[in-house]
């Protein structure tokens, strides 16, 4: 038996003097640890369909530990996420989170075209925008949606003075005493979350919200993801060293 | 069970510490040790103890020495205006071989991997911009067509272009004597836009 599916890498690493252990996530069979035998060599044909967030048609042949990746063609090439640094660093860090969050083989009908949706968008240089949607619906699609309406701690309805907790939603003020690390959430942030977490991911790239809107929706989700990973991200240092230093030239989008 | 004399298992651990060598390899090269004349055995001891002990890094390029500043760099032939940049010691080598290449080198040890959290401050760039002054003409960046290679490339040339530096970067294209069909699509799209007039 073989598998026939859409995946995504999200991770590569050199196996021997030749070989690669590539790691998908598939849209049929959810994440997956392959090997691709000769892969590094210059005139393999699995050379340039196993790049870092190459999006392609694979065949793959189950094997009792890893994986045989035997074929594959490629649908997009992810060139333009790893042409530009912000874009490879954004891409680094959304496929940083999903290896982390999700165990082999443990199908999720959401997550492919969730993860799909937020490269492309965040190749139309809408990165700020993308992860801070992907890492909400993300955590919704593996079963930690964020609560935006009911306190976590008294499970009132809430409209005003709203807080959000590490633990995954929002809190009362009279409830911030058993939550010490919530943080306050602004009106705006708080409609924003609701949107980038129900609208439809194609209608996303409409939304234009501030750079505070963002940052303050960044901080929040950074704790939370923070307490289910409980590891810290590397990619998310170089995501910081980039931020520090200015590109060389002002582009039109948004970074 | 049988167990091996105690220097023959010792043998046999520090031998698959070795990369890409497992236990059956570690054996396999411990008995071949063993059969070897005294003579022999101690010319290959002695040429690793050698290696260790006089192999250092080139205080200017990075690249491995016996002598400090290396022989490239102290080459008084060579183009000390142009430098190439490359990952490895091993791609100096490799570069040395296409005998094409006249100036010097700068080693980085290694490419920016953010899945690996190999960040510029685990690399030799500081030392990389220190050796920059108005007398360099050009730098052209040789690190690995792959994500990491690139993703340093682009970090060097943000960083160097503001020193009023030439940033260059390695083509992409079409290995020699290959099929134009079977070339994927990347490297014929990267081929296709290098084009050169005949």
């Amino acid at each position: 038996m073989a598998w026939r599916t859409e995946g995504i890498v999200l991770r590569v690493r050199n196996l021997g003097e030749a070989d690669r252990i590539v790691t998908l996530y598939t849209e049929k069979i959810g994440k997956l640890n392959t090997v691709a035998r000769g892969a590094r060599r210059i005139r393999n044909r699995l050379l340039s369909p196993t790049q870092l967030f190459t999006h392609g048609r694979y065949l793959i042949f189950p094997g009792k530990g890893l994986h045989n990746l035997s074929q594959a063609e490629i649908i997009n090439s992810g060139q333009g996420l790893r042409e530009d640094l912000e874009k490879m660093a954004y891409a680094s860090y959304i496929t940083e989170v999903l290896d982390g969050l999700t165990a082999e083989e443990d199908p999720n009908s959401a997550i492919f075209p969730l993860l799909t949706g937020t490269l492309s968008l965040g190749d139309e240089g809408r990165f700020a925008l993308a992860a801070r949607a992907y890492e909400l619906r993300l955590m919704a699609a593996l079963g930690y949606k964020p609560e935006l309406y009911h306190c976590l701690g008294c499970g009132e309805s809430l409209r005003h003075k709203v807080f959000f907790s590490k633990e995954g939603g929002v809190v009362c003020q009279g409830c911030t005493g058993r939550f010490p690390d919530a943080r306050p959430l602004t009106k705006g942030t708080w409609e924003l979350m609701k949107r980038l977490l129900e609208w439809d991911f194609s209608r996303l790239n409409i939304l234009h919200p501030g750079n505070a809107n963002i940052e303050e929706i960044k901080g929040l989700m950074r704790n939370y993801l923070d307490f289910r990973l409980e590891y810290p991200l590397k990619s998310l240092d170089f995501l910081e060293t980039l931020q520090a230093i200015p590109p060389p030239e002002v582009k039109k989008n948004e970074r | 069970m049988f167990r091996y004399p105690k220097p023959m298992a010792r043998l046999i651990e520090e031998l698959t510490r070795l990369p890409g060598v497992g236990p059956k390899t570690g054996q396999r090269l411990a008995f071949f040790l063993i059969d070897q004349s005294p003579a022999q055995v101690n010319s290959f001891v002695e040429a690793i103890v050698e290696a260790k002990r006089k192999i250092k890094y080139c205080s200017q390029c990075f690249h491995l020495t016996e002598e400090d500043p290396c022989s490239i760099c102290s080459d008084l032939k060579r183009d000390k205006t142009f430098i190439c940049v490359v990952e490895q010691p091993r791609d100096v080598i490799a570069m040395e071989r296409t005998k094409s290449f006249n100036g010097v080198y700068h080693v980085l040890h290694g490419a920016i991997s953010p899945l690996e959290g190999i960040g510029p401050n685990q690399l030799r760039i500081k030392e990389l911009l220190a050796r920059i002054s108005p007398d360099i003409k050009e730098v052209v960046l040789a690190t690995d067509p792959n994500v990491e290679g690139e993703a340093t490339a682009m970090y060097l040339a943000r960083l160097l272009k503001p020193l009023g530096v030439k940033v260059t970067r390695m083509a992409h294209g079409m290995p020699v004597g290959s099929d134009l069909e079977y070339v994927d699509e990347v490297t014929l799209s990267k081929a296709l836009e290098g084009r050169r007039e005949l």
